[in-house]
């Protein structure tokens, strides 16, 4: 109950971050009402999906301060477990989705051992190779529909189920409400006892385990819950696109936005996520769709995309938040 | 099939000398500065692009037009030393993997903007489909040059780290920079050097694997992959490792589709010869960090 408590506690925040907060839920809920067109709605989607991923992202990479690189392989796991069980034995999206999430939870649990032994760099290369391990594999591996990937069945339009629906506002709302316990869920974490351990541990190790706190084991938890949110935003993207690749949900490309868009919004903040996604998934989507239409331009959205990451990291590694931050300061 | 072997052996290490090549640089910087630089690739890649635009334009055979990628790569270390890693070495280590990963990205989309995403492949050249029979192997003219001028270079550059006076600076820098600064060492200068040997031994590296390999744009991240795997194993920051490392990765490369035919496993084929390699990386550095001769913790 006190946990419930913490979690829609937002009084510890300023009032004009609580004010924005208010002003946003309440867009969020009249928005597809607008009279927006489709493609607005699919970026907002993905932008909600992509603040999941990297709310998620932010317990092990921001308030744990691992560079974790390898988040698409549990988009993939959620995603093919999804994917698999409905194709295979038509189970529900409903038990498919958690089991997803177990078996993410479960392989974090088992890649995670090993690999916090490692630190820094050496964590960031492996990160990457467990995650590319695993897409070779579902590339080549037939059984679960190799490269080609897999179609789901259409089911009729509104399938509240098998989660299946002709109209985007549907899904809209779906993700919106994972949005929001993802939100609330990071309310509390920022409090828990493994929020301030995590933060311990990412200012100084050393002193983390003198003081008793088993670091291994606390970064293994962060992990875990990291690849349970994906999972969860994997299992979506299924449900989603009615069809999944391993070069849609599994390929490297992913991992690096997940993690880009967290740090450019800020790491180790609430608000941080969603504003890296709200920033960078529109700016991709629209830049993406207006120069795509030139011949001869495709590539300068990325361009621009990467110049913005070696910016902010030379110059304010702590993000937009960070920038937002230090101009609060300068007010006081 | 002990042939078969023994011939995957060789080509393994014609191929195992190509990514000690493409690591050394890696590790070079690794050890003076402790950056890893994601974009270690895309350098290659470049120097692969140099390397078929001069021969597409002026006709210069690729192995003639060397100096041409050697010197894009030197110019591309320094511009990235001294437009980004400067800047990044003041901020945690989070943003400075990540500044380099922004460089990555970047060079990658400014190839597929100016280039395409087209697979380009060099068909002229005076070894370019020219393969020699030595006793019963066959190796591809090609591979056979890419192997022993990689060797060459690796030879060079470790004279010249060993046996100079701005080597052996440059090895004490990598060693304590502090001490080294007292020793008056201009360290900046020898992170300049560094990040220039960096991208000269991988802009000739890419220059060799034009010859056999398609140049694409997206081809540095497979690259840099296995380089890392070659500067894990070898021990982050040591040049002598790197060499060995890159010959067993090599081989490992080579022979495991071999390995796979022997087993009569369809499973286990060529498709996976870079999974493996990951799996390498992986396994090396939780099991034995400091790689086979590693001095850095």
């Amino acid at each position: 109950m006190e946990k419930l408590k913490d979690a829609f506690d937002f009084s510890d925040f300023s009032k004009a971050e609580r004010i924005c907060f208010y002003i946003f839920t309440v867009f969020l809920f009249v928005f597809p009402w607008l009279g927006v067109g489709s493609f607005v709605k699919t970026v907002m989607i993905q932008f909600m999906l992509f603040s999941l991923f990297g709310m998620g992202w932010n317990t092990i990479g921001g308030y744990g301060g691992q560079v974790e690189l390898g988040k698409a392989q549990y988009v993939g796991i959620g995603a093919y477990t999804v994917a698999l069980m409905m194709v295979w034995w038509k189970v529900p999206f409903w038990i498919s989705m958690p089991v997803g999430v177990l078996i993410a939870l479960g392989y974090s649990f088992i890649i995670g051992y090993p690999l916090f032994r490692l630190k820094g760099h050496y964590f960031a290369i492996a990160t990457i190779c467990t995650s590319l391990v695993l897409k070779d594999i579902f590339d080549n591996w037939n059984l679960v529909g190799a490269a080609k990937g897999i179609e789901l069945p259409i089911h009729e339009h509104p399938d509240f189920l098998y989660m299946q629906f002709k109209s985007d506002t549907y899904y809209y709302y779906f993700i919106m409400a994972l949005f929001y316990i993802a939100i609330f869920y990071m309310n509390w974490f920022r409090k828990s006892k493994l929020g301030f351990q995590l933060r311990m541990i990412k200012d100084d190790e050393d002193a983390a385990e003198s003081l008793g706190i088993d670091i291994r084991w606390c970064k293994i938890k962060a992990y875990s819950i990291a690849s349970a949110f994906v999972a969860v935003g994997g299992g979506f993207m299924t449900v989603y696109n009615l069809y999944i690749d391993p070069a849609s949900v599994m390929e490297l490309s992913l991992s690096i936005k997940i993690a880009l868009m967290a740090m450019l919004g800020g790491a180790a903040s609430m608000w941080g996520p969603i504003i890296g996604a709200a920033f960078l998934v529109p700016l991709d989507r629209f830049l993406g769709s207006w120069l795509g239409g030139h011949k001869g331009l495709s590539g300068i959205d990325f361009m621009i995309y990467a110049m913005l990451i070696m910016v902010v990291s030379a110059y304010q590694p702590r993000g937009i938040w960070g920038i937002i931050e230090q101009f609060r300061k300068k007010g006081k | 099939m002990l042939m078969f072997v023994i011939d995957a052996l060789l080509q393994g290490i014609l191929i195992g000398l190509l990514f000690a090549l493409v690591a050394l640089g890696l590790t070079i910087i690794f050890g003076v500065m402790d950056i890893v630089n994601f974009a270690h690739g895309e350098f290659l890649m470049l120097g692969m692009y140099a390397v078929y635009w001069t021969n597409y334009f002026l006709g210069i055979d690729p192995l003639l037009a060397l100096p041409v990628s050697a010197i894009l790569g030197i110019l591309l270390g320094l511009a990235s030393y001294y437009w980004l890693i400067r800047y990044l070495l003041r901020g945690p280590a989070i943003a400075q993997l990540f500044g380099t990963f922004g460089l990555m990205l970047f060079l990658q989309y400014l190839a597929m903007f100016l280039f395409s995403a087209d697979y380009r492949m060099i068909d002229k050249g005076i070894l370019v489909g020219k393969s020699y029979s030595i006793g019963p192997f066959i190796f591809d003219g090609t591979k056979l040059a890419a192997g022993l001028l990689s060797l060459l270079s690796f030879a060079l550059v470790y004279y010249f780290l060993y046996k100079t006076k701005t080597g052996k600076a440059l090895q004490a820098t990598a060693i304590n920079k502090e001490a080294a600064t007292y020793m008056g060492i201009k360290t900046d200068r020898m992170n300049a050097l560094a990040w220039a040997l960096g991208g000269g031994t991988v802009g000739i590296a890419g220059g060799l694997l034009v010859n056999f390999y398609y140049t694409y744009p997206m081809v540095g991240i497979l690259f840099v992959m296995i380089a890392f795997a070659c500067v894990a194993l070898g021990g982050f920051g040591s040049i002598k490792g790197v060499f060995f490392a890159g010959l067993l990765i090599g081989i490992l490369v080579m022979i495991f589709p071999v390995f796979g035919q022997l087993i009569g496993s369809d499973f286990i084929g060529p498709h996976f010869k870079f999974t493996i390699v990951y799996l390498a990386y992986f396994i090396i550095v939780v099991v034995r960090p400091q790689g086979l001769f590693g001095w850095k913790n």
